[in-house]
């Protein structure tokens, strides 16, 4: 460790360069992953906040959520496998405020307040979204869908759906809004039982139904993945560089003793070293630009997603920095004693 | 009594379907304390069999002993533990590492030997050695901002400090002038001398024989 800071110290302006690099490539896979964990909660937050479990939705609906409509028989069938299913349905709409202005969100109704808010007929609960553009408690809505007006009992942290802030309403407002008496979808997080006509999915499954989620998620999972390979392979041309520039100091190092090893864990502290320095600012900054980003920019980076990262690109820069250093392994006494040297 | 000892040393090199025998069989014996010089005429093979001698490359025949041990039935892991803990080197260019300072370099060396010194005795050891080479005032100083003299001497503290059996040198004076290279000759000599250091040293200086115990005369890869 103390040879590899030395070098670092004596070298500072090619160690500097590098860690600029890396620090660039960390803060953009960052700012890309609050991006995209930013639009997953924008696009699902509903669906993220429920506990794991099973959803069901018709099998003729082929995986979109608005086409299922479940029968009597299969509301039924569901309560016999699990007796405290949820039972709910979501519909894109919009409502006119107060002065008429139109906003657009995602009506959700269920059946029991297990895994959303309780609501009265006639009353409305809204993303906390609604209360920033101005409306608040008491206030009434409307929409072209009922002549009944619905009164604004509250707000919820973060409740979102296909980028439209959610608003909860009861089954009997739904009903007569949609002209149904029944739900979308079944939730059940103590059975993920086969029922007949019905297709089950897991959370993460059923995420990827829900329209432009998964091609959301992979275009920006392709892109972190890319910026991942790129500082891995930075740090094997970068130290495939630095090594042969050594190979006479590491040939000579070997001829006096100096085990392979060390060599290796010379160049694995420097990858460390650069690496945790290039990491810890990244994510200082990220984590600002978390704090004070614009609240309808969709940006949201946590702790866990900081800590996977990083060990992400320690491992990566592990793998690149091992991958050059073959040279070291090769090199030979002989080599280097054959050349001049400081 | 020889501390080390060659017998039957051949090195062949092959190139392609041809091969060339650089050393044929050299039996030579080292006595403990002395100073050996292997000298010849370019391409006699000493630098080989220094080299080969020291374990920095394999014998194609022969056997290298050295105290109870014999090197060419070991593994290299066990011949670098040799070299690391037993063997000292001095080269034609003094190869310091560019980012340490002279006391760093040699504190390198005492790690690579693995000695169980305490703190104090290192540092003792370290200034005893430096002062001995006349280098204790330059301890600081990055080889960047040492002479070819000083490097050379620093290369020489490197190859004692951790109070090895045998140095092996290969030219050791080729890159200085007659000055500096009669002051480090006279500085390996001494220390042989002083710490019982067994040498083996290649040269083609007629001037650095007269520093040697003994001058063994190499020819078309065959001791004469």
């Amino acid at each position: 460790m103390k040879m590899a800071w030395k070098e670092m110290m004596k070298y500072k302006m090619r160690y500097i360069i590098l860690g600029s690099i890396i620090f660039l490539i960390s803060l953009l896979t960052l700012s890309i992953s609050g991006l995209a964990n930013g639009l997953s909660q924008d696009n699902a937050a509903l669906i993220k906040n429920m506990p794991e479990g099973t959803f069901y939705m018709e099998e003729s609906a082929e995986e979109s959520y608005n086409f299922s409509s479940l029968s009597d028989s299969q509301i039924n069938e569901v309560k016999n496998i699990d007796d405290n299913a949820t039972f709910f349905s979501i519909q894109m709409g919009e409502f006119n405020d107060s002065e008429e202005q139109k906003h657009s969100l995602a009506y959700v109704s269920a059946s029991d307040d297990q895994h959303f808010p309780a609501v009265e007929q006639g009353e409305i609960i809204l993303d906390q979204s609604f209360a920033e553009e101005g409306l608040a408690e008491g206030d009434t809505i409307g929409n072209e869908l009922t002549d009944e007006d619905l009164t604004v009992a509250g707000f919820v942290e973060q409740e979102k759906f296909s980028h439209s802030p959610v608003g909860f309403i009861s089954s009997d407002d739904y009903s007569s809004m949609y002209d149904t008496d029944t739900f979308q979808l079944a939730f059940s997080t103590e059975s993920d039982a086969a029922v007949d006509e019905l297709s089950a999915f897991s959370n993460d499954e059923f995420l990827n139904t829900i329209p432009s989620y998964s091609a959301e998620q992979l275009s920006l999972n392709m892109i972190i993945a890319f910026l991942y390979v790129i500082s891995g392979m930075l740090f094997a041309i970068f130290f495939y560089m630095i090594n042969v520039q050594k190979l006479g100091t590491f040939g000579i190092l070997k001829a006096v003793g100096v085990k392979t090893i060390t060599l290796f864990k010379m160049m694995w502290a420097q990858m460390f070293i650069i690496t945790v320095i290039s990491l810890l600012l990244a994510s200082g900054i990220s984590e600002l630009f978390n704090i004070f980003a614009p609240s309808g920019m969709p940006f949201h980076l946590t702790l866990d997603m900081i800590l996977y990262s990083s060990a992400a690109f320690i491992a990566i820069g592990f793998v690149g920095a091992t991958l050059s250093g073959i040279q070291i392994k090769k090199v030979e006494p002989m080599q280097a004693i054959n050349q001049g040297g400081a | 009594m020889a501390l080390f000892q060659l017998d039957n040393i051949q090195k062949t090199f092959k190139h392609g379907t041809t091969s060339e025998q650089i050393l044929q069989s050299i039996d030579l014996e080292l006595t403990k304390g002395a100073l050996t010089a292997l000298t010849g005429a370019s391409g006699s093979g000493k630098s080989t069999l220094l080299t080969i001698a020291a374990g920095l490359q394999e014998t194609t025949e022969g056997t290298i002993r050295f105290e109870d041990k014999t090197l060419t039935a070991i593994s290299a892991e066990q011949v670098r533990e040799v070299r690391a803990k037993h063997f000292g080197f001095v080269f034609q260019q003094a190869h310091l590492v560019p980012f340490l300072t002279v006391k760093e370099q040699l504190e390198l060396m005492l790690d690579t030997a693995e000695l169980k010194w305490s703190k104090e005795k290192r540092r003792s050891r370290i200034k005893e050695t430096l002062e001995s080479v006349g280098m204790w005032s330059h301890r600081d100083s990055q080889p960047e901002n040492l002479s070819g003299g000083e490097k050379q001497r620093v290369a020489i503290a490197r190859s004692i400090i951790h109070e090895p059996k045998m140095l092996f040198a290969d030219e050791p004076t080729a890159s200085l002038d007659s000055k500096r290279s009669a002051e480090v000759m006279s500085l390996i000599q001494g220390l042989s001398k002083e710490l019982d250091i067994t040498v083996l040293m290649v040269t083609h200086d007629e001037d650095v024989l007269q520093y040697a115990d003994r001058t063994v005369e190499m020819k078309d890869g065959k001791i004469i």
